[in-house]
C-alpha cells in the first residue's frame, strides 16, 4: 500500500497544524465561556413558585357560552410571542365567528414558563383583574403591549402591567392590594401543575376534544380543528 | 490554512450556535437575545420539533459530526482519503436542504425569522461551498496521481 508522501515533520510540529489547533481551542474557549456565563446569569426569579400555598384544583378562565358545542382548552403563556400572536391575530375572529355564535368557548389555563422572567407578574395581573370580572380585557391588553412589559424590555413589568390595568378601567386600589398579596399565586400554580401533569411542552397548546395540538394556530386551522372535534364528538354519541 | 481547516472552524461555530438555542429551550438561558423578537417565536413554534426532539438539539448533533468528519480530514492520518471529501459534501448538502425547508417554514408558515436560524443557514451554506471546493481539489488531486 502506498504511503502518503511526508514532509519530513512528525503530526503536531507543523505550524500551520499547531496554529490551527490552537484556533479550535480558542474559539472552543470562547464559546463554551460565553454559553457558561449565559447559563449562569441570573435570570430573576424565574419560577416564582411558592411551594408553601395550599394546593388548589386548576381552574381557568371561559370566553363564551358554557352550553357552547365544544369547549377548547388553551393553555397559554403571556410572555410568549406564539401565544401573543394567536391572542392578537387570530382570537378576534375567533370571537367574532365562533364565540358569538355559541360554536366554541375558549378555557385559557395559565402555562407560566420558566423561560420567561416576567410571565408570573403578568399572570397575576390577569387574574386580579378578573377579580374585578375584566380578565379577557386585560388578557388582551397584556398580549397586545407584550413588546413593552417582557423580560427584554423591563425588570419591572408590575408597573407597566399597572399602567395597563388603568387603561382598562380598573380599580387600582383593590387591583394594587391583589398583585401586592399575590391573591391568585396558588390558582396560577394550580394551573400550571395541571399543564405539566399532561407533559405539556409548548405555549400555547390547544385541547380540541381528544386532540391536542401545540403551537400557533391561524384562524382557519382553528376553524378546521373546531369542526373536526365536533364531528367526532357526533359520530361518538351516534354510536 | 486550507479549506478544510475553515470548513471545521465553521462546523465547530455551527455547534456553538446550535448549543445556546438548546439550552434555551431547556430553559437554562432566560431569553434569546433577538431585537426583533421573533426568534422565540420559531423556536417555540410547531416545527421547531423533529421527533419530540427541538430542531436545535438535532443542530448540536448535527454540528459535531461535520466538524468530526472535518477533523478527521485535517489530520495527517486520514487527511488523504477521498471518501471523507465525498462525506462532507454529503453531509452538508444534507444540511442545506435542511436549512432550506426550515426557511421556507420560517417564512410561509410562521411568517418569523430567526436570526439565530439566519445564520445556522448561512454557515451550512458556506460548509456546502467549501466541501464542493475540497471535493473538487480532492479529485484533481486524484486525477493528477
Amino acid at each position: 500500500m502506498a504511503k502518503k508522501p511526508s514532509n519530513g515533520r512528525k503530526p503536531g510540529k507543523n505550524p500551520a497544524m499547531r496554529g490551527f489547533y490552537l484556533l479550535i481551542g480558542a474559539i472552543a474557549v470562547v464559546g463554551i465561556g460565553a454559553l457558561s456565563y449565559l447559563s449562569a446569569r441570573p435570570k430573576g426569579a424565574v419560577s416564582q413558585w411558592d411551594s408553601s400555598l395550599p394546593k388548589l384544583t386548576a381552574q381557568g378562565h371561559l370566553e363564551g357560552s358554557d352550553s357552547a358545542q365544544l369547549e377548547v382548552v388553551e393553555f397559554a403563556d403571556f410572555e410568549c410571542p406564539a401565544c401573543g400572536q394567536f391572542a392578537t391575530l387570530t382570537e378576534p375572529d375567533i370571537r367574532t365567528h365562533l364565540i358569538d355564535s355559541g360554536v366554541v368557548s375558549i378555557r385559557y389555563i395559565d402555562f407560566p414558563l420558566s423561560i420567561h422572567r416576567n410571565t408570573w407578574n403578568a399572570h397575576r395581573a390577569a387574574w386580579c383583574a378578573g377579580d374585578q370580572g375584566k380578565f379577557w380585557p386585560m388578557h388582551d391588553a397584556i398580549y397586545q403591549n407584550q413588546d413593552r412589559w417582557n423580560s427584554e424590555a423591563t425588570d419591572n413589568p408590575d408597573n407597566v402591567l399597572a399602567g395597563i390595568a388603568q387603561g382598562i378601567g380598573l380599580n387600582m386600589d383593590t387591583y394594587t392590594q391583589c398583585v401586592k398579596d399575590k391573591k391568585y399565586q396558588a390558582q396560577i400554580q394550580a394551573n400550571e401543575t395541571l399543564a405539566e401533569s399532561r407533559h405539556l411542552d409548548q405555549t400555547p397548546t390547544f385541547v380540541f376534544g381528544n386532540k391536542v395540538i401545540g403551537g400557533y394556530e391561524t384562524y382557519d386551522q382553528f376553524k378546521a380543528n373546531v369542526e373536526a372535534a365536533i364531528a367526532a364528538t357526533k359520530a361518538a354519541a351516534r354510536k | 490554512m486550507t479549506t478544510r481547516m475553515v470548513l471545521a472552524l465553521l462546523a465547530l461555530c455551527g455547534v456553538l450556535l446550535a448549543a445556546y438555542l438548546s439550552l434555551h429551550d431547556l430553559g437554562i438561558i432566560g431569553s434569546l437575545a433577538c431585537g426583533s423578537g421573533s426568534c422565540e417565536l420559531v423556536q417555540t413554534s410547531r416545527w421547531s420539533r423533529l421527533l419530540g426532539i427541538h430542531v436545535a438539539v438535532w443542530g448540536v448533533g448535527y454540528y459535531v459530526l461535520v466538524f468530526g468528519v472535518a477533523m478527521a480530514a485535517v489530520s495527517e492520518r486520514f487527511g488523504g482519503d477521498p471518501r471523507l471529501s465525498l462525506a462532507l459534501v454529503g453531509l452538508t448538502g444534507w444540511g442545506v436542504l435542511f436549512s432550506g425547508w426550515l426557511t421556507y417554514v420560517e417564512l410561509f408558515r410562521i411568517h418569523a425569522i430567526c436570526r439565530w436560524c439566519v445564520g445556522s443557514a448561512t454557515i451550512v451554506a458556506v460548509l456546502f461551498a467549501l466541501a464542493l471546493l475540497d471535493y473538487r481539489a480532492q479529485a484533481r488531486t486524484v486525477v493528477g496521481e
